[in-house]
């Protein structure tokens, strides 16, 4: 018989500079309050923690067994890294175990620090996210490929930056709703357009805004779903891919995706992508086949709802937990359970989550 | 001491002569040198230096650094066109508001680009500079 794979809870902390918070304390914190919400808190048989820079920023190794200890939990831990694409990966491999029969619940657990450090020092360790040889050696950040994908795109489909701007004002807007966005304030035209320029075209407004979180996620089989807890979704799927991106411009590992799971996203009433850059938000929309090339930022209106978290624009992006504050968000959505904005009756939503440059993906999609 | 010295020789090939690697199979050019073709797959690759000179495609400027590269703000960098057909992100040297241009022809050329400290290692590589006559 198949073994369908639930989320039966999830939880979230609100992103934000929490100096006096290390990922310890953010991990209990959201871990407690994961088990408030459950029927009977049943030890995961393994508990995967998704985080990116834990080895960069916080000077830790065996994060994931560590945290398992400080959560009161023996289980088997594992830490995966995709850069932000983490919390997919780590979503990707829950599942897998799940269905593989060689676990029957899983903790998942996305936890980032980002904002102990000043920019530059953590540039340092966002550029471990491009190639070794050249790329990181010879200085670039991360930032520049967003700007360089940007400029090609305007080009491309000739449109002005005033385009980006729209999905800011969207993200932002999204976000004044939830009680776990770090940016829960409203943002025009004017603000954006005159922001800081980080690397031309690229503004201070298109970046995600770095913060620490951590977020919950309990995944369990339909054989002992119900002890745990009543209210469930079920991952219907999951995938993956993997491609550097091209300056033509697009995703080529997004778009794989796409075609992939062309008919199951057509059927999608929700999602939450992974916003890096407004550049990627477009490029993304557009690859997944959501959006009409060179259109989907002027027409986020005619769009399922997207990122109705406020994303990693306005959410704020918290490294590699981002795809688990992701996945908690759309369940939470279909459960009725979000605090924010809410997209009401919906039946079936799904995640993007990617590294920055979205050259690994991870598609979740999740049905009530 | 931040930067190993075998961590830099052993990539002397990328960081200064430009070695790539070409598919005789499919075409593709990939750069850094690699085994394995990831367009498809292929072993059949052999290594091949680039010519370092080509068409600037596109180019942004950086206002953010990372640690240790803050002399060179701000930071031009480029897509560049290589003659062989393969299209490199990389830094620019030499260029200022003025002379930089879609367009422009540009050339390889070995430059500094960080250092341990005021008397530690020095690591070289490539950039970019607008070719003679641009």
């Amino acid at each position: 018989m198949m073994v369908e794979v639930r989320v039966v809870g999830s939880s979230m902390y609100k992103i934000d500079r929490h100096y006096n918070l290390g990922l310890r304390d953010l991990a209990v914190a959201v871990v407690q309050e994961l088990k408030s919400k459950l029927k009977e808190f049943v030890k995961p048989d393994v508990v995967l923690v998704a985080n990116a820079y834990g080895e960069a920023v916080n000077h830790q190794l065996v994060l994931a067994g560590k945290l398992a200890t400080y959560l009161g939990l023996t289980s088997t831990a594992l830490r995966v890294e995709a850069g932000d694409g983490s919390g997919g990966s780590a979503i990707f491999t829950a599942y897998s175990l799940l269905k593989a029969g060689i676990a029957k619940t899983a903790l998942i657990l996305g936890v980032e620090k980002l904002s102990d450090y000043p920019s530059k020092y953590l540039n340092e360790a966002l550029s471990y996210n491009l190639d070794e040889e050249y790329s990181y050696q010879s200085g670039l950040v991360p930032h520049v490929y967003a700007a360089l994908l940007m400029k090609a795109y305007m080009k491309k489909y000739n449109v002005d930056y005033s385009y980006f701007a729209n999905w800011s004002i969207a993200m932002h807007s999204n976000a004044v709703e939830n009680p776990y966005a770090y940016l829960r304030f409203p943002a025009n035209m004017n603000a954006i357009i005159s922001s800081q320029v980080i690397a031309e075209p690229l503004r201070l407004f298109d970046i995600g805004a770095r913060g620490d979180g951590a977020a919950a996620v309990y995944l369990a089989t339909d054989e002992i779903s119900s002890k745990i807890s009543d209210e469930y979704s079920k991952i219907e799927y999951v995938t993956g891919s993997s491609s550097d991106i091209d300056f033509v411009p697009g995703l080529p590992a997004v778009r794989s995706i796409g075609l992939e799971a062309k008919d199951l996203l057509k059927q999608a009433e929700l999602a939450e992508i992974h916003d890096s850059y407004s550049i990627m938000a477009a490029l993304q929309l557009e690859e997944l086949g959501l959006a009409e090339y060179g259109k989907s930022l002027k027409s986020l209106d005619s769009l399922i709802p997207i990122n109705y978290s406020g994303g990693l624009k306005a959410r704020g992006y918290p490294g590699g937990a981002t795809g688990v504050y992701q996945l908690a968000e759309v369940h939470q959505q279909l459960v009725g359970e979000f605090k924010g904005k809410r997209v009401s009756g919906a039946e079936r939503g799904f995640v993007l989550s990617t590294d920055d440059l979205s050259r690994s993906a991870y598609l979740v999609y999740v049905r009530r | 001491m931040k930067i190993a010295p075998p961590s830099v020789w052993r990539i002397k090939d990328s960081l200064y002569n430009l070695i790539a690697a070409k598919c005789e199979d499919c075409g593709n050019i990939t750069f850094p040198y690699q085994q394995i073709c990831s367009k498809c797959g292929s072993t059949n690759v052999k290594s091949i230096k680039l010519s370092g000179e080509g068409t600037l495609i596109d180019y942004t400027v950086s206002y953010q650094a990372r640690e240790g590269f803050e002399k060179v703000l701000p930071m031009y960098v480029g897509i560049i066109r290589l003659d062989e057909g393969f299209t490199i992100v990389a830094p620019l040297t030499d260029v200022n508001e003025s002379n930089i241009k879609e367009g422009i022809r540009v050339k390889a050329t070995l430059r500094k680009l960080r250092s341990d400290s005021s008397n530690g290692l020095i690591v070289y590589g490539v950039k970019f500079r607008p070719a003679e006559g641009q």
